[in-house]
């Protein structure tokens, strides 16, 4: 109990048509929701804080060591 | 913009105003300050795919600006 990270999944932004608050060569963490995934849509963190919906046209996943998982945890 | 309003927007309610709002720094950053509101309403929204879905919505507004940043926050249906 308690070594198992959580292994969050982030994504790069490559589009952020009509997105004021996305930023295009960003990194963002993005939440499990799999009834907006069929409809071709992320549950993203945003330059809001908050997470909201977007196309997932506008990112390409990424993966990333724990360390840096990690240190955009902290930075968040 | 990546879904379409489908008809009105219903059950309009204000969710946080002013510097309860958590990105008020960058509203005013990008429309200019203003009594900013967060707003959430749910309406049928047309999605890139063609489909359908009634979705909640939120949104900022403050008096002159319009409704700004519009965003889906979950599909209901």
């Amino acid at each position: 109990m308690g070594n198992q990270k959580e292994n969050h999944k982030f994504v790069l932004c490559v589009e952020n048509k009509d997105c004021e608050d996305l930023e295009k060569r960003k990194i963002y963490q993005i939440l499990p929701d799999h009834d907006a995934e069929k409809e071709g849509y992320l549950r993203v963190i945003d330059e809001s804080g908050e997470d909201y919906l977007y196309p997932q046209s506008y990112f390409t996943l990424v993966h990333l060591p724990r360390e840096a998982q990690e240190a955009l945890q902290v930075s968040k | 913009m990546f879904f379409e309003i489908i008809g009105e927007i219903e059950e309009i309610e204000t969710i946080a105003i002013g510097g309860r709002i958590r990105d008020i720094m960058r509203i005013q950053k990008l429309y200019g300050p203003g009594r900013w509101r967060k707003l959430k309403g749910f309406a049928n929204v047309k999605l890139q795919t063609g489909n359908i879905r009634k979705a909640e919505l939120h949104w900022y507004e403050a008096h002159g600006f319009g409704r700004k940043k519009m965003k889906i926050k979950r599909f209901l249906d």
